[in-house]
């Protein structure tokens, strides 16, 4: 198989993000792409079809874990490292020189190079979070790059990192936990273990958490165990969710909740629990969903397929877009004729 | 008249007894005499009439014999001529002609050979028919008998250019003679050996010329390169060359002056004949073999069609004799279809060849179809290549090669690279058809001590089979170069845990990979469409390239061997938390999940004497 068409088939698109003049979607992923997608292409009716991505390599070596956009740099979270790339809004194009680079220091007793899994972005105070393949959170200034404080407790890697403007950092990580730390205290002020509680835990699939989602007063989380919600003072679960498959991802959209995972549908539910939309997908899994309300409203799911699911109005699917194969000056470039050479066959004597 | 006569005499008698009567009496008789005399009068009367009666009828038989005579006559004339007309049909019945010992030809094969002559079919006797036919077996001769004529005339002329030219020739040797001479030293300063002589058969010059300049070029790509394993002859008879060669010029020399009036005569050739006719290849050809002697050997056939101006070529493969079923055969069409990008040999890559094939009334397809009957093969552009014979390819683009020792070089490397990597597929797919390898020892096994899967069948399927597996993989549609697929499904089996591998071999591997498809049995299915683990499992089998391969690893296997691990990758990290573990971690893995997509740790690294299963 090509390797053009081999993209086609396994692209997995673990990141998205969306530009501060909500102008432009990025999407990146494991094969170190990073799809750039002009968000009015989609409002230009059905007629005509919608322009094609724009593509800006990173190197076959770097899988793109998570992206988040701050002022105008898109901000990469990759394996060992974040990176800024500057983005020229006019020129729309993304810069191929890293603005800067904030490496992941090495633990002592680590084999590995931790991913950088999932980021959250403190805008106020131009912080971010960035949750770690050692199990460990980074709290990164923006300012000069320096690493501010790291959080550690997760006995295993994290999946997801959110925060809220109270200071407080919520996270869900493979060991099964879901903490929440404060900027202001050392250490974690509270721990979930979902999978302790028998209506949560499905024992086949583990006791991981995938995703973590706040608002003002409820914590979302899900994963291994069904996906669920918590009152945050008091840290009781109030009602679960009957996700049919993994979660990893999940999060308040206005009053309703998006859960999406290794299922072939993204479900909707009211905090009560009812289901309101069941909005079917072509990704094996899913992996992060991105939305804005204005000036174009509009959510865009990804995953593990070749495409990214756009809804307009959150609850109906309205568009698949293609990634590979839909991108400018693609078709330009040859077939290389990269051929097996094999020593040539010795017969045995019989 | 009797009975008149007979009266009379009565009367007479009576008359006369009267009288005797009287006279006895001796009466008077006078009266009674001269009545007696009256009476003789009216006896006279009455013998006058009879007389004349006498003749009349007479005269009246006499006519009636001459009728007689007449028609006696007649019917002896009759009589005569039966007789004559009997002898004339013996005669007839007797009679043979000449012609029973002329081999005629039927009806349609003379209006075939001679259109001039008009063709009226309806309600002709079989006499007819068969004069019609000696007619034309006449002209047929008239015209062979031409045509013979101006045979003998051009013989003539060429054998006294023959004789010219040999002058000409004979008067260059001394000249040469001395160069030879001359050049000698220079010869030797520069190490050339004068001695290798150039000895071509008899044969080789008969070749049209395209193929005798490929034939040339392989002769001393063959001398030069003593790394390409190769040998190329010239199959066929002189003579029938020859013959041939004849008979393109009488049909020059006799079709020409006529040509005007063909042009007139409307042609209506049965169309099974004149395909053949006008499709016959070159009488010699070049049969070129690749491989060594006692190994497997390719054969390639390579003809050359004058009327389509371009050469063909057919595969064929000679196992050696110990490593006998090859299998699957196929390969080699696919090798020689997929040689080159885009180059299927699905059309005749003549520039213009289809205005010309249009004046003798035949498509281009028609053609390609006939060859393809007749196992003839296809005339690839790369071929035509090799023969220095300009092309014009699917996308028009204009191809005339002039390097030809390079190019030739090249594509028979690429010939020879391709059969090999194809011989090994298919050795690999015995192997594992017929599971005469040891899994646990081949070199592909990346990790030996932890192999605990089990490859129980290996079986060819349908393309339909195949494509009942639901995929993205088959959704991603490449452009259609003309790719066929072999396919085949391979069961593994560890534990109560199963997997199928549906494979799928394109026809122009190696340029592609071949492609799997796996299905886990074990706690439901699961397949690249439910689960994100099986589908990263299925990119890292797909994905292996050949420059990954480290050398003489062997592709079908290290992909087996891909699959096979992540298998037993997967059946490890999956699992309940509370239940017991069906499979304990046995492969030397950090991490068994990473990122958040939970990868699993299928690639295998190995550096130095650190080695280990990675995301």
């Amino acid at each position: 198989m090509k390797e053009k068409d081999l993209k086609r088939a396994y692209n997995n698109v673990l990141a998205q993000a969306i530009s501060t003049s909500k102008q432009y979607l990025f999407a990146g992923n494991l094969f170190g792409d990073i799809f750039v997608l002009r968000i009015n292409e989609l409002e230009k009716g059905s007629e005509e079809p919608p322009g094609k991505l724009k593509i800006f390599p990173q190197g076959s070596g770097v899988d793109i874990n998570y992206l988040a956009f701050h002022r105008d740099f898109l901000i990469v979270g990759a394996v060992g490292l974040i990176y800024g790339l500057a983005w020229n809004e006019e020129e729309e194009s993304l810069a191929t020189k890293r603005s800067w680079e904030v490496k992941i220091p090495m633990q002592v007793d680590a084999v590995e190079v931790p991913d950088v899994n999932s980021m959250w972005l403190n805008k106020v105070d131009n912080t971010l979070f960035a949750g770690c393949g050692d199990g460990v959170i980074y709290q990164v200034s923006l300012e000069d790059g320096r690493i501010q404080r790291e959080y550690r407790g997760h006995t295993d890697y994290v999946h997801s990192v959110v925060g809220n403007a109270n200071g407080q950092i919520f996270s869900g990580a493979e060991d099964g936990t879901v903490r929440v730390w404060s900027t202001k205290q050392q250490e974690q002020t509270a721990l979930l273990e979902p999978h302790k509680n028998p209506n949560l835990l499905r024992p086949d699939w583990g006791k991981w958490i995938g995703a973590v989602a706040v608002n003002d007063d409820w914590l979302l989380c899900g994963g291994g165990p069904k996906a669920s919600i918590y009152h945050l003072r008091s840290l009781e679960c109030t009602r679960v969710f009957d996700f049919p498959g993994r979660v990893h991802l999940c999060d308040f959209v206005d009053d309703c909740v998006l859960i999406g995972g290794e299922h072939n549908h993204v479900q909707s539910y009211t905090l009560n629990g009812v289901l309101q939309a069941n909005i079917p997908v072509e990704h094996t899994a899913c992996y992060s969903a991105v939305w804005q309300t204005s000036p174009i409203k509009l959510m865009s799911i990804a995953g593990f397929s070749n495409k990214l699911h756009i809804l307009k109005d959150f609850r109906f699917l309205d568009s698949k877009i293609d990634l590979y194969g839909n991108v400018q000056g693609e078709d330009e470039n040859q077939d290389d004729d990269d051929e097996l050479i094999e020593e040539p066959l010795i017969v045995e004597a019989a | 008249m009797e009975i008149i006569l007979n009266t009379q005499f009565e009367q007479l008698q009576k008359a006369i007894e009267g009288i005797m009567e009287a006279k006895s009496k001796g009466q008077s008789s006078d009266e009674a005499r001269t009545a007696a005399t009256l009476m003789f009068v009216a006896l006279k009367h009455a013998n006058r009439e009879v007389k004349h009666k006498i003749k009349a009828g007479r005269d009246k038989l006499h006519l009636e014999k001459c009728k007689v005579d007449l028609s006696r006559l007649q019917l002896q004339n009759l009589l005569y001529e039966v007789s004559h007309l009997k002898k004339e049909i013996v005669r007839c019945q007797k009679f043979k002609s000449r012609d029973t010992n002329l081999e005629l030809l039927s009806e349609a094969e003379y209006a075939g050979k001679l259109p001039s002559i008009p063709n009226e079919k309806e309600d002709l006797s079989s006499h007819k028919q068969h004069l019609h036919r000696l007619d034309c077996e006449l002209r047929l001769r008239k015209d062979l008998d031409k045509q013979y004529s101006a045979l003998l005339t051009s013989k003539q002329e060429l054998l006294q250019d023959n004789l010219s030219h040999a002058q000409r020739y004979i008067s260059f040797a001394p000249a040469l003679r001395t160069l030879l001479g001359a050049t000698k030293p220079l010869h030797d300063a520069l190490q050339l050996s004068l001695d290798v002589e150039w000895k071509l058969s008899a044969v080789v010059k008969y070749l049209p010329k395209p193929l005798y300049i490929l034939f040339i070029n392989l002769q001393s790509l063959q001398r030069a390169c003593d790394d390409l394993s190769f040998t190329a002859e010239v199959v066929g008879y002189e003579s029938e060359a020859q013959m041939q060669e004849l008979l393109k010029e009488k049909q020059y020399t006799t079709l020409h002056p006529k040509q005007n009036e063909k042009e007139t005569a409307p042609r209506e050739k049965p169309l099974e004949n004149s395909l053949e006719d006008a499709l016959a290849p070159h009488p010699l050809h070049i049969r070129m073999t690749i491989g060594a002697v006692g190994s497997n050997q390719l054969i390639l056939q390579i003809r050359y069609f004058e009327l389509i101006k371009c050469a063909t070529v057919w595969g064929q493969l000679i196992p050696s004799s110990n490593a006998n079923s090859l299998g699957d055969t196929h390969f080699l069409h696919y090798l020689l279809r997929h040689l080159y990008t885009n180059d299927l040999g699905n059309e005749i890559p003549i520039p213009g060849i289809e205005y010309e094939l249009r004046n003798s009334d035949l498509t281009a397809d028609e053609c390609i179809r006939y060859l393809k009957a007749k196992d003839f093969g296809k005339p690839f552009c790369w071929l035509q290549s090799m023969c220095s014979i300009p092309t014009v390819n699917s996308s028009l683009l204009y191809n005339h090669e002039l390097n030809l020792n390079k190019n030739t070089r090249e594509i028979i490397v690429r010939i020879a690279r391709r059969w090999n990597s194809w011989l090994r597929l298919s050795q690999q797919i015995r192997g594992l058809t017929y599971k005469d390898i040891d899994l646990y020892t081949l070199k592909e096994n990346i990790y030996p001590a932890g192999l605990s899967c089990s490859l129980v069948q290996w079986t060819a399927i349908t393309h339909e089979e195949f494509h009942s597996q639901f995929s993205d993989v088959l959704n991603v549609s490449s452009e259609d170069k003309g790719i066929t697929y072999n396919s085949y499904r391979a069961v593994i089996v560890r534990g109560s845990a199963k997997m199928e591998c549906f494979i799928r071999i394109p026809s122009n591997y190696p340029l592609e990979m071949p492609l799997w498809i796996l299905n886990v049995h074990w706690n439901g299915c699961h397949t690249s469409q439910n689960n994100s683990a099986i589908k990263m499992m299925e990119f890292w089998t797909n994905s292996l390239q050949p420059k990954q391969l480290e050398a003489g690893e062997r592709l079908l296997y290290a992909q087996l061997f891909r699959t096979i691990y992540s298998f037993d990758i997967f059946l490890e990290t999956e699992g309940s938390i509370q239940s017991t573990v069906e499979y304990n971690k046995e492969k030397p893995y950090i991490s068994a999940f990473a990122k958040r997509s939970r990868s699993r740790p299928y690639k295998y690294i190995k550096k130095g004497s650190v080695y280990a299963f990675k995301q």
